[in-house]
């Protein structure tokens, strides 16, 4: 088995008495695209969070390609490789849709050139290059306040991906987003990770989403790991259905 | 009369761009430090002080018309650089996250100490120079005879410095980059940007261009105590009416107020002092966030 890109072992993290992580022990493996299920307020944003450096685990440690990385600050974790999209997404709403992608794309080299364009060639092109990937070409001059959820949430991954990541956490890619449009969603993004090899968790409440596009799917219960495994043989697993999937019913038909 | 009214709009002209100088550099920073700067008013009287000074000691050598100019530019960015950067570090950057009321009474208190030092190195007599408008001469605009340097030197820089500074913020990555941290600096953050540097370089181009308010003011007004009360009171004026944070509204009320002001000044000087004052609480009577101004949307 080769080596896990991210390996996480005994995470522990509570907010008051709520225990959000309580001995989290996760690998991900080069190349898998991993689901994340669960109640809300079972601890998979904390999980996301400690990750990027956004929270410093109470106790535990985070591997990422054989480095430590727990704690250190978010900007440190970016250099490093891996990038998240949020699930309200965190665009500059004074920017075009092409200049957020733009400046996470000039994020590799130096800011403070005072009088170079944002949208010089180089930028202007790479962050071109990701936006047809995306299917964003078509809104590349659109302000980001112009968009719809779908549109915001394509833009808010392609930034993250702008970041030039080995490792992407997506925090619901297609929560808030009308329901015809999910498939569409995550075939484009899909598809852009596969091209560009990007190794990728996603935490989901929708059950297909999770069933057509998991490689592996890892049940999250109140700060533990339940069960995990492929989508199939997990989702049929009665004790995570009683826990997971009851609650969740209302969201797998919607 | 339609004489004096012409006058009085050249002279609003000139003063609105002067003005605009001062009030541009005190937006921009409200705009990304969220910091009403108070001491903004003295960056605009040492830069006159300083512009003054090295002007007199130009005009005393050789090269007297040659230098006239670019030492007001020299002064700015000697003042603006030295002063800026050290009180950004040494002491605004332990205020952001304070309250607003804290951070007024802080730059107050710089206010009244860099008071002190322009009295402690200039005293208290009036200081003039005029090698600056001397060297570009007089023009004739119809029957008006007017000095080149208010009539296109003045309003010239105050438009370059507004589409200067639009076309850094709108395209440059630098430029984007402030933008960005402005509006969340949580975000910009964490792809990599250091918020601390965007500050620091902010508020040293407005203390530049405060102080080059100051220089480009000081041949055509006398330098002395109190100058820089004056400068703030009437940019708050001016930064309020337009919308904090606004850079083009500032343009556009420091006109309204500067040919407010001189038609006054002209048809009617006992209201000269409060022309100003009285724009501002009418706009801000029927506009409660300023002419130009979104309530808390856009900051710069």
């Amino acid at each position: 088995m080769t080596a896990p890109l991210l390996s996480a072992r005994g995470l522990k993290i509570a907010f008051g008495g709520v225990k959000a992580a309580d001995g989290i022990d996760l690998d991900i493996a080069p190349g898998e695209f991993v689901a994340i299920i669960g109640p809300n307020g079972a601890g998979k944003t904390t999980f996301i969070n400690m990750t990027t450096g956004y929270l410093r685990p109470h106790s535990g440690h985070i591997h990422f390609d054989g480095a430590e990385i727990t704690g250190r600050p978010p900007r440190s974790i970016v250099r490093r490789g891996i990038a998240r999209s949020f699930q309200i997404p965190q665009l500059f709403t004074e920017h075009t849709v092409i200049e957020n992608v733009a400046l996470k794309v000039a994020a590799h080299g130096r800011f403070w050139r005072p009088f170079r364009p944002l949208l010089d060639a180089g930028t202007a092109a790479a962050a071109m290059r990701l936006l047809e990937q995306f299917g964003l070409a078509g809104v590349a001059t659109a302000r980001a306040t112009e968009l719809n959820e779908g549109t915001r949430k394509l833009t808010d991954i392609a930034m993250a991906m702008a970041l030039r990541p080995r490792l992407l956490l997506m925090d619901e890619p297609t929560s808030g987003v009308a329901s015809a449009e999910k498939f569409g969603i995550m075939d484009t993004l899909v598809a852009a990770l596969r091209a560009e090899r990007v190794t990728a968790v996603f935490v989901e409440h929708d059950m297909e989403v999770v069933e057509r596009y998991a490689d592996r799917v890892a049940v999250w219960s109140q700060g533990k790991i339940l069960a995990s495994g492929p989508p199939a043989a997990v989702l049929s697993d009665p004790a995570v259905l009683r826990e997971v999937i009851g609650v969740e019913t209302g969201h797998a038909h919607a | 009369m339609t004489l004096l009214l012409f006058l009085a709009i050249l002279d609003g002209l000139a003063y609105a761009a002067q003005v605009f100088m001062v009030a541009v550099g005190l937006t921009l920073i409200f705009g990304v430090l969220r910091i009403l700067n108070v001491a903004h008013g003295s960056f605009f009287a040492i830069g006159g002080y300083v512009a003054a000074t090295l002007g007199t000691w130009a005009a005393a050598t050789a090269a007297a018309p040659v230098l006239a100019l670019p030492v007001l530019l020299l002064a700015a960015v000697m003042v603006g650089g030295v002063l800026g950067p050290a009180i950004e570090r040494l002491v605004l950057a332990r205020i952001y996250t304070k309250e607003h009321v804290l951070q007024l009474l802080v730059t107050f208190a710089l206010f009244m100490i860099l008071e002190d030092v322009q009295k402690l190195v200039w005293g208290v007599q009036p200081i003039f120079q005029d090698g600056p408008v001397r060297a570009l001469g007089q023009v004739e605009v119809g029957d008006i005879i007017y000095t080149a340097y208010q009539l296109y030197l003045l309003p010239g820089v105050a438009l370059a410095t507004l589409f200067g500074l639009m076309w850094f913020l709108r395209r440059t990555l630098t430029g984007r980059v402030i933008v960005a941290v402005t509006e969340d600096r949580e975000a910009a953050t964490a792809m990599g940007i250091d918020a601390n540097r965007v500050y620091l370089l902010t508020f040293t181009v407005g203390t530049v261009l405060a102080a080059l308010g100051g220089a480009l003011a000081s041949p055509t007004t006398s330098l002395v105590p109190g100058v820089g009360v004056n400068m703030i009171v009437l940019s708050f004026a001016v930064v309020a009416t337009a919308g904090l944070g606004q850079i083009e509204g500032a343009m556009l009320t420091a006109l309204l107020i500067g040919l407010g002001r001189s038609v006054a000044v002209y048809f009617a000087p006992e209201f000269e002092v409060v022309i100003p004052y009285i724009i501002m609480v009418a706009v801000l009577l029927i506009r409660p966030h300023g002419l130009f101004g979104r309530p808390e949307l856009r900051r710069v």
